[in-house]
């Protein structure tokens, strides 16, 4: 019997060290991590509001095929329909998208045309080949002009063709109207050249240097294509603008032209400003090709650009494209071992090893301060294994990681990624892919692996996550973009299923995020009864019993908030409140503690002093 | 009747083998500041008993269990949703079992001069520190902040430190070792415990797929009468 209690340990014991992890449930839409990154039901922080397919948002404009991209400004929404080398433009009224062009092509003005070696009647277009991101800035005139000099020159004048052929070009030139009457807009080309001096420079550098350079090609494709429109005056899908409607607003366009290797910067009416291309610069090789995806533009009118195939960092550009540095690249640690192992290596044997080279970025986001929030996919498991992944980075100026990761767990995405979900390509990391920053300084990530939104606050804390992989509601195929419309909307764009769908926030998402915008201006008292609030809605919310916790630890409760912080086990908050608590217990008993001493010394004194006492009177 | 019951509880606990208990229970304090000479007595002269040792391990049990349940959370990570109470038993006293048996394979072969019991028992006895200083340092835990945690970290550690060095000691005095011979054996048992261990994993994979097998053969088998 006692043998085979034994065994039974025995076998236990093995047992026991092989099994790990529960299968999570997925009864669940949203959900929260709690401090043993266990997943905790939550009620739903965002519900579908909407789903929109390519035809919902207006006649002609079919289905999307592999958008790439989505800028929201305001309340215009551009896609990048990557595939369909367009770019559609959307107003979100009312709750329902209003198309208002569909952009396939800008023009070039005359002199602009000069500068960029084409000389092809009055006109040149520039069409699109897998435009890759779209980012649009607010400039009025007046700052453009500051900013940008003369760049219009002369203003585009559509032949006579053009006119016949797109009665919706009328409208273009209608647009136009106001640049023309600024008083400089008909300068003569000396003038305008020396203005924008830097840029004609750059263009020529690089056409004398590489001569099969792409984006004079790309210009000139365009151009001829504008020509064969001319000329067979038929109008061919896909090298027109559609515009059903006449906005008047003081946006800049920049436009990511992956496969023409330039990213176009054009006005509200799509008159090419600038284009940034081939950047000059002795890390690049000879037969280098710029391909931009994604990119932002600054306050200060710097372009930041994260280019397929280059690792370090993000490539900045000035105003007029001139390329000056790299910024933000990870670091690459290489431990000894790999250096020695990498020595013995034979060529061969290096050539198929993993090469250490820092990871690359698949993102670029700006936020409200003009920090930039990075995103990468590719995070190795090492790297998971020791929390030092960060697939999501906020770079200041010096292109430092300055994200706070003061949670539980580091901003990862989901923290079970194995074994989770069952199906081979659903397991892994999160792939981050896009984030969308909000007021009160938390940010969305977007995972395009499992389809899942991931919110995390200005401290690294995960507010909650929601989303899967599938074709319900709710649920994403292959998730692109984020963006939001206002604080409370947000707008998420699936490349594979060409849908946008739009989040609403519940009830609870707004009270977790009012508790933390008065927390983050100071009003700890209000944020703490919202976050009471917040526990009305789900009791298992970790960070509301926190803010409970410090607003009792600052009114003096601190056995309330002890037992508070207790809860959540936030060691750190918990062991400030007890030191208070144990100062409280001490001042007060401080007459009992001092008797007790007082009593551990002398009460063995005494008893010592009987017993001698009682021996020597026995001994007398 | 009970008469009879409470003289006999009465007489166990004055009569001479409780007090013999008690006496080499308290050799254990003597032992853990005098590892030498402590360890030598303990065997060649008698001064400790089985009951005693049984008494300090199931201590030791007990305070690692304690540890888990009554330190403060800032200072230990116990989740008791996952704590399986058997697993944390089997987990001390299997590795004690292993280690005892071990260690005896391989000093019989080593011209030790210890016997399987008296090998259990001066283990026994030197796991002494770990409850001296474990079981106040629970208390100590529920009475300290985050920063002042370190002290507990380091008591602890001091305490298996200290245990460690007492079963070397021992280790020497029962077999009578010299001091490389004594570390050479002890390392080398644990080096026993890890093969030890191997075979058993091995054994019960085994076991397992040979189940497996029959298994399927009588499925196999049932399914084709049935």
């Amino acid at each position: 019997m006692k043998k085979r209690i034994f065994t039974i340990l025995l076998l236990l014991c093995v047992i026991g060290s092989t099994v790990q992890g529960a299968k999570a449930d997925s009864d669940w839409y949203t959900y929260t991590y709690n401090f043993w990154g266990d997943e905790t039901a939550s009620p739903d922080a965002y519900y579908v509001s909407n789903i929109f397919y390519g035809p919902n948002f207006g006649e002609g404009v079919g289905t999307l095929n592999d958008p790439e991209s989505m800028f929201v400004i305001d309340d215009l929404i551009y896609i990048c329909d990557s595939k369909n080398n367009r770019i559609i433009e959307l107003q979100y009224v009312d709750d329902v998208f209003k198309l208002i062009r569909i952009i396939r092509t800008v023009q070039v003005s005359v002199d602009k045309a000069d500068q960029m070696k084409v000389d092809k009647g009055d006109q040149v277009v520039l069409d699109f080949k897998h435009p890759y991101d779209i980012f649009v800035k607010k400039i009025d005139d007046e700052t453009r002009k500051k900013v940008y000099g003369e760049y219009l020159g002369e203003l585009y004048v559509p032949t006579s063709e053009d006119l016949e052929k797109a009665p919706e070009e009328e409208t273009t030139e209608d647009g136009e109207t106001p640049d023309g009457e600024t008083p400089d807009g008909e300068t003569p080309d000396g003038e305008e050249q020396s203005a924008s001096a830097d840029n004609a420079e750059d263009a020529e550098m690089t056409t004398t240097e590489a001569p099969d350079a792409e984006p004079v090609e790309g210009a000139e494709d365009g151009s001829e294509d504008g020509a064969e429109d001319g000329n067979d005056s038929e109008p061919v899908d896909g090298v027109q603008n559609d515009v059903r409607e006449k906005l008047n607003r003081d946006y800049d366009l920049f436009i990511a032209d992956y496969d023409n290797h330039r990213i176009i910067h054009c006005d509200y009416n799509l008159n090419v400003i600038g284009v940034v291309h081939n950047p000059v610069d002795e890390t690049l090789k000879g037969e280098y090709i710029f391909l931009p995806s994604k990119f932002v533009v600054d306050d200060a009118y710097r372009y930041y650009v994260q280019a397929t195939n280059i690792n370090s960092g993000l490539m900045e550009f000035t105003k007029d494209g001139t390329f000056t540095q790299y910024i933000g690249a990870s670091p690459v640690t290489v431990t000894l071992i790999q250096r020695l192992w990498r020595r013995i290596q034979t060529k061969e044997q290096k050539k198929r090893t993993k090469q250490y080279v820092p990871t690359e970025y698949n993102n670029v986001t700006l936020d409200e301060k003009g920090f930039l929030y990075v995103t990468t996919d590719s995070i190795s498991d090492d790297d998971l294994n020791k929390g030092m992944a960060k697939p999501i980075r906020k770079l200041n100026s010096m292109g430092d990681d300055i994200l706070v990761r003061n949670g539980n767990s580091n901003p990862i995405g989901d923290l079970k990624y194995y074994g989770v979900i069952g199906q081979k390509d659903m397991e892994g990391a999160s792939a981050f892919v896009d984030v969308v920053t909000f007021e009160n300084q938390t940010y969305c990530c977007l995972d395009k692996k499992r389809g899942r939104l991931f919110f995390y606050d200005f401290q690294g804390n995960m507010l909650y996550a929601f989303g899967n992989a599938g074709m319900n509601a709710g649920c994403f195929s292959k998730p692109s973009a984020i963006g939001k419309l206002d604080e409370e909307t947000l707008l998420v764009l699936d490349r594979k299923l060409g849908t946008i769908t739009i989040f609403k926030m519940s009830r609870f998402g707004q009270l977790v995020n009012e508790a933390i915008g008065l927390y983050r201006i100071g009003k700890y008292d209000e944020s703490a009864d919202v976050w009471q609030e917040v526990l009305k809605y789900n009791g298992n919310y970790d960070l509301a019993y926190v803010g409970v916790g410090r607003s009792l630890l600052r009114k003096g409760e601190y056995k309330e908030a002890m037992n508070k912080f207790e809860v959540v086990r936030d060691r750190t908050n918990y062991s400030k409140a007890f030191k208070y608590y144990r100062e409280q217990v001490v001042e007060k008993n401080i007459v009992w503690f001092l008797a007790v001493l007082i009593a551990l010394i002398v009460i063995p004194k005494i008893i010592r002093w009987i017993l001698r006492i009682r021996k020597e009177i026995q001994e007398a | 009747m009970i008469n009879k019951l409470i003289s006999g509880v009465i007489g166990f606990f004055t009569g001479k083998g409780f007090k013999n208990y008690l006496k080499s229970l308290k050799y254990s304090l003597y032992l853990i500041f005098h590892p030498f000479d402590g360890s030598w007595d303990l065997i060649h002269e008698k001064r400790g008993t089985y009951a005693a040792a049984h008494t300090i391990v199931i201590l030791t049990l007990l305070t690692t269990i304690w540890d888990m349940r009554f330190t403060n959370f800032m200072l230990n990570g116990t989740r008791w949703s996952k704590v399986n109470i058997i697993m944390q038993i089997a987990s001390f006293l299997v590795p004690l079992g292993i280690w005892v048996l071990a260690n005896w394979c391989l000093t019989t072969l080593m011209d030790g001069k210890g016997r399987f019991k008296e090998i259990y028992m001066a283990t026994a006895y030197c796991l002494t520190p770990y409850v001296l200083i474990g079981i106040p340092m629970i208390f100590v835990s529920n009475v300290v902040t985050m920063e002042e945690g370190v002290f507990y970290t380091y008591f602890n550690i001091f305490a298996l430190i200290w245990a460690g060095f007492l079963i070397l000691c021992a280790m020497m005095m029962i077999h009578d070792y010299s001091l490389m011979k004594g570390l050479g054996s002890t390392l080398l048992s644990i080096a026993g415990m890890a093969i030890i261990m191997f075979i058993i994993l091995l054994f019960f994979s085994l076991i397992s797929d040979a189940v497996g097998y029959f298994l399927s053969i009588y499925k196999e088998i049932s399914l084709r009468i049935g």
